[in-house]
């Protein structure tokens, strides 16, 4: 054997060692260096061949072990260049930064999804938050709980004298105690006022101790402002003190309420009210006054009670404690069965608004999954696009891991912008909101979108965006280096076409069962509007007249007397057709219950439990029918002149038809008292509760006079004119009669109506927008998944319009295709339509959660939007040049 | 001129023995990593670099700016792959500066210290 060939033998072995040897080193170093490495030492071994022979040689292949161990394990345990292995968020960062400028569409297309998405979330949030959800102005309203007595199975009562008592007494977790009630005054004219009706409340001394408030000028009640003897002195609100001047030196100043002089001592802050649990704009009283809750009697339950619990003890715990006070207060007084409970203040205020809250949130929630699964889309084609870089980066050792967190760390940046974008547009959103929404929008100056809320955006987004690129770090990931290398010999790659096509799916999905939810709370809310409530509310105004009490009229003849004066005066004010009066309006709630029985009536069973009916009853004058514009089905109203010996009285169809199934009510007596009441009209309800349906009970209408513990002091007035304009020659006049008389709750049956319905049409403008919201995004993504498959099919296109299809036939069938992703969406939707059918059923007036009608128009809306915008999308195809396409390859 | 830039030139020093050699190599010309190994060698330096040590430095000091991948050349031999050359940068030839400085400055020090004798080399 030739020298040549043996040191050519020696070298390719070295050669073979030193290949071997690189296994000690990294995958991703060995791919760099791997090669040079080798070079480098086969050159030293052919240098060391040369000039010693192969012992020169055998202490290279020793020094190379050495080195390679050495070296091998250290740069595996220290990389040289540590962010290509395991990444590093700097570089990546700046990467990720270069890439997007690289690709400027991709970015504002992200931008603008999340800035749509998360903007809509943001104003709806925000017009929940201010809206719905109005903040209690004390210091930690959580401990403050309402107490309610519960006596068999009537809940909610209200509390006696020896319940606050026993409330006050408790200690343990109960920090503190208050009694209160409600109540309203006349506050007679001062120098600045006119006579004014004010709620009042009375309260136990301590009430500002238990809500943790102070007055901001003077003080609140001590024990001995009690004391008897003392004169009595109030607490007012910011509201009436700006009324009376405005100046800080009222505190001393005494007052005229009702029949009895009360001293100012204090003056609240513009933000507090407190009416417990009913954040009710009329019932914010103006005068605090202080009262003893404790004297009264176990049986007179009319008072309400506020506890505070001590900081951060559990509510269990607080009601578990109040029902103990409750057992004990009703053994000690023999009155079983009296149960005590606590509700936390906030908790009952949110019940009222919960069937609304509930749906938003449901809505919201699904607008945000929609938003996710669109820019995991997105994010997902951008990464199908970076495939032959992610085959670089694979191919050079990048692992796994690196991939998935530069994935990941684009999706949060995109995300992070997109929720600060979407947090400014948030801010201009809710001033469009607040100048496009209806004048009576409640707390409107209220809603701006604070920094809360802002920064829930914000962080909504980073983690939207990094959701949503779980999915494709996923995908890349997992795809493997030889489908990577594979695929990209192709345009694109079908898996990821297949996976976009998948979350389109998911989108409609989603989205058809938010748009239905949105459909069905609209299609409710429009019923609202058109429905009839059983009264012509338009031309009709209504006020309160402050009637006061015997120290005002001091006999009923008088108060009569006078309101016939009223009523005369207000009736020669030009425009005026109606007047009247009664003790409660429409749509106002509550009533008076009593039983009624018309014996001898041809609808009686015998059965004296069937034959009496509970009904509401209502005290007016003469002319209210006419003058609320409430449908007579028979009869007449009641006489205009009321006469002592003739007691008359109107039904409603209800009990018409239960008592008389066949004939006419007219001319039956119903007995009441010694006396027998006559039926002189049957009449359709002036619904006191709900707009669209009957009361629970039948109404009763009654002539005030008959009942003289009633004083119908609510007005009501029908005109030809625009009614708020009367009001000033109304106050005139009263003013003219008897200037101690006061007007308040000046009101259009309108803004009754209105204010009724508005719950309703916040919750249906919202869930109408997350919904619209939710439409903008499914078309944004068809558009989006139709466009990448009609360049991912260019080739293909091409062929078929090369032989001979015309550019609509292609575009149908890439339509086509995307409509078939729509329909799969729609029937996958079903489930979900079903499901949120169930969630929003509190919303839903008179409409089924199923309705055909609504979900077909749904539907086709969907596909109507969904047929646009893979239309739009298609047209590309008519960019397509087959000729050179083809040439190319 | 204190500068970011000077500032973060500091950061890299003391530069490693290998780091220095490579960069004394290279600013005489771009280099293979054999070649830089050669002219090591015949600097007669106290220390010649392992192979790996010396692409282990190779990599990093590309990550950090020193250097950078010149032109791939054919090789010498028809059938061999072709070679790195890595070329210094501006950069790089601060620091390298720097370095020497810094070295002459702790030399000077030796110096007087009596570490070394006078106008020894």
């Amino acid at each position: 054997m030739s020298v040549e060939t043996r040191s050519h033998r020696s070298l390719k072995a070295s050669e073979r060692w030193f290949q071997l040897l690189l296994r000690f080193y990294p995958p991703d170093f060995r791919d760099e260096m791997g090669n040079a490495l080798v070079q480098t030492y086969r050159e030293s071994a052919r240098e060391a061949l040369n000039t010693g022979g192969l012992f020169r040689l055998m202490k290279i292949w020793f020094a190379a072990f050495r080195d390679s161990l050495r070296n091998g394990l250290g740069e595996r345990i220290n990389p040289a260049v540590a962010w290509r292995r395991a990444g590093d968020w700097g570089r990546d960062l700046s990467t990720v930064g270069r890439r997007l400028r690289q690709r400027p569409l991709f970015a504002v297309a992200v931008l603008a999804t999340l800035t749509m998405g998360l903007g809509t979330f943001a104003v709806v949030y925000t017009a929940v938050d201010k809206i719905l959800l109005e903040p209690l102005p004390y210091k930690d309203a959580n401990d403050l709980y309402m107490v309610w007595c519960q006596c068999g199975d009537l809940p909610h009562l209200m509390v006696s004298g020896p319940q606050v008592r026993g409330l006050q007494g408790a200690g343990g977790v109960i920090e503190s105690a208050a009694g209160f009630a409600f109540g309203r005054r006349t506050l007679l004219p001062t120098e600045n006022t006119e006579a004014a009706q004010v709620t009042v409340l009375s309260v136990s001394p301590n009430i500002f101790d238990v809500l943790a408030v102070r007055p901001v000028i003077g003080r609140g009640f001590r024990q001995d402002d009690l004391a008897p003897g003392a004169s009595e002195r109030i607490v007012i609100s910011d509201r009436l003190w700006k009324r009376l001047g405005g100046r800080r030196e009222i505190v001393g100043t005494r007052l005229q309420l009702s029949a009895s002089t009360v001293t100012v001592i204090g003056v609240m802050s513009p933000d507090f009210y407190f009416s417990g649990s009913e954040p009710d704009e009329e019932n914010k009283p103006d005068v605090y006054l202080p009262r003893d809750f404790t004297q009264g009697e176990a049986n007179d339950s009319s008072y309400q009670a506020v506890i505070r619990a001590r900081h951060g003890i559990p509510e269990g715990e607080v009601r578990r404690h109040v029902e103990a006070v409750g057992r004990f207060v009703a053994e000690s007084h023999e009155m079983p069965g009296h149960n005590l409970f606590a509700v936390g203040i906030q908790t009952e205020m949110v019940e009222n608004v919960r069937p609304a809250l509930l749906a938003l949130s449901f809505a919201t929630i699904f607008l945000v999954l929609v938003l996710s699964v669109n820019l995991a889309s997105l994010l997902l084609a951008r990464a199908a696009e970076r495939e032959r870089e992610l085959m670089v980066s694979r191919a050079v050792g990048a692992n796994g891991l690196a991939v998935v967190r530069a994935t990941l760390l684009e999706g949060g940046v995109l995300g992070l912008a997109g929720g600060i974008t979407a947090a400014l547009a948030g801010i201009w959103g809710t001033r469009l909101l607040v100048a496009l929404g209806p004048s009576d929008l409640p707390r409107r100056e209220a809603i701006t979108l604070d920094w809360e809320i802002a920064l829930l955006v914000i962080a909504t987004g980073a983690l939207i965006g990094l959701l949503a690129a779980v999915a494709p770090a996923t995908w890349a990931a997992r795809a493997s280096l030889s489908s990577l290398m594979a695929a990209s010999a192709l345009r694109g790659s079908a898996s990821s076409h297949r996976m976009r096509r998948g979350l389109i799916v998911v989108q409609v999905a989603l989205s058809v069962v938010l748009l239905s939810s949105a459909g069905l709370v609209v299609g409710s809310f429009r019923r609202l509007l058109t429905a009839d409530p059983g009264f012509k509310p338009a031309g009709v105004i209504t006020f309160e007249l402050g009637l006061g009490g015997e120290w005002m009229f001091p006999r009923i003849e008088d108060m009569y007397a006078f309101l016939n004066r009223v009523d005369d005066a207000v009736r020669a004010l030009p425009g005026v057709r109606a007047v009247s009066s009664t003790t409660q309006l429409p749509l106002s709630g509550g009533q008076n219950a009593a039983s009624v029985r018309i014996p001898g009536a041809p609808g009686n069973t015998g059965d004296p439990e069937k034959d009496r009916r509970t009904v509401g009853r209502i005290f007016t004058r003469a002319g209210y029918i006419d003058a609320m514009g409430m449908r007579l089905i028979e009869g007449r109203d009641f006489a205009p002149v009321h006469r002592p010996e003739v007691r008359e009285a109107l039904i409603d169809r209800h009990l018409a038809k239960q008592f008389f199934p066949n004939g006419s009510a007219l001319g039956a007596e119903i007995p009441t008292g010694d006396r027998q009441t006559t039926v002189v009209g049957v009449i359709d309800q002036a619904r006191l509760y709900h707009l669209h349906r009957d009361d629970g009970m039948p109404q009763l209408f009654v002539r005030a006079e008959d009942y003289p513990g009633r004083r119908p002091s609510l007005y009501v007035l029908r005109t030809d004119r625009e009614p708020l304009s009367l009001m000033p020659e109304v106050r005139a006049a009263v003013h003219k009669l008897d200037p101690r008389v006061a007007i308040s709750n000046v009101e259009t049956m309108n803004q009754i109506v209105a204010e009724k319905r508005s719950e309703a049409r916040i919750s249906a403008v919202m869930i109408a927008g997350l919904a619209l919201g939710a439409l903008l995004l499914v078309a944004m993504g068809l558009f989006g998944v139709i466009s990448g498959a009609v360049e991912q099919r260019r080739g293909e296109l091409a062929v078929r319009l090369a032989l001979g299809a015309t550019h609509d036939g292609v575009i149908r069938l890439v339509v086509g295709e995307g409509l078939r992703l729509v329909l799969l969406g729609l029937l996958l939707g079903i489930p979900g339509i079903y499901l949120s059918g169930q969630a929003i059923r509190g919303l839903l007036i008179d409409v089924s959660p199923f309705d055909t009608a609504t979900l077909a128009q749904v539907a086709i809306a969907l596909l109507g939007v969904a047929l646009v915008a893979c239309y739009l999308a298609a047209r590309r195809v008519t960019t397509i040049e087959p000729e050179r396409l083809l040439r190319e390859g | 001129m204190g500068t970011d830039r000077d500032r973060r030139l500091e950061t890299l020093l003391p530069l490693r023995p290998v780091e220095f050699l490579i960069l004394l190599s290279l600013a005489e010309g771009e280099r293979h990593g054999y070649g830089i190994m050669q002219d090591a060698k015949e600097r007669g330096g106290a220390s010649i670099p392992d192979v790996g040590t010396l692409y282990r430095a190779l990599a990093r000091m590309v990550d950090q700016g020193l250097i950078e991948a010149g032109d791939p050349r054919p090789a010498p031999d028809p059938g061999e792959e072709r070679r790195n050359y890595y070329r210094i940068t501006a950069i790089g030839l601060k620091v390298a500066k720097a370095e020497a400085r810094r070295l002459e400055g702790l030399t000077r020090a030796a110096r007087l210290g009596g570490l070394l004798e006078k106008g020894a080399k």
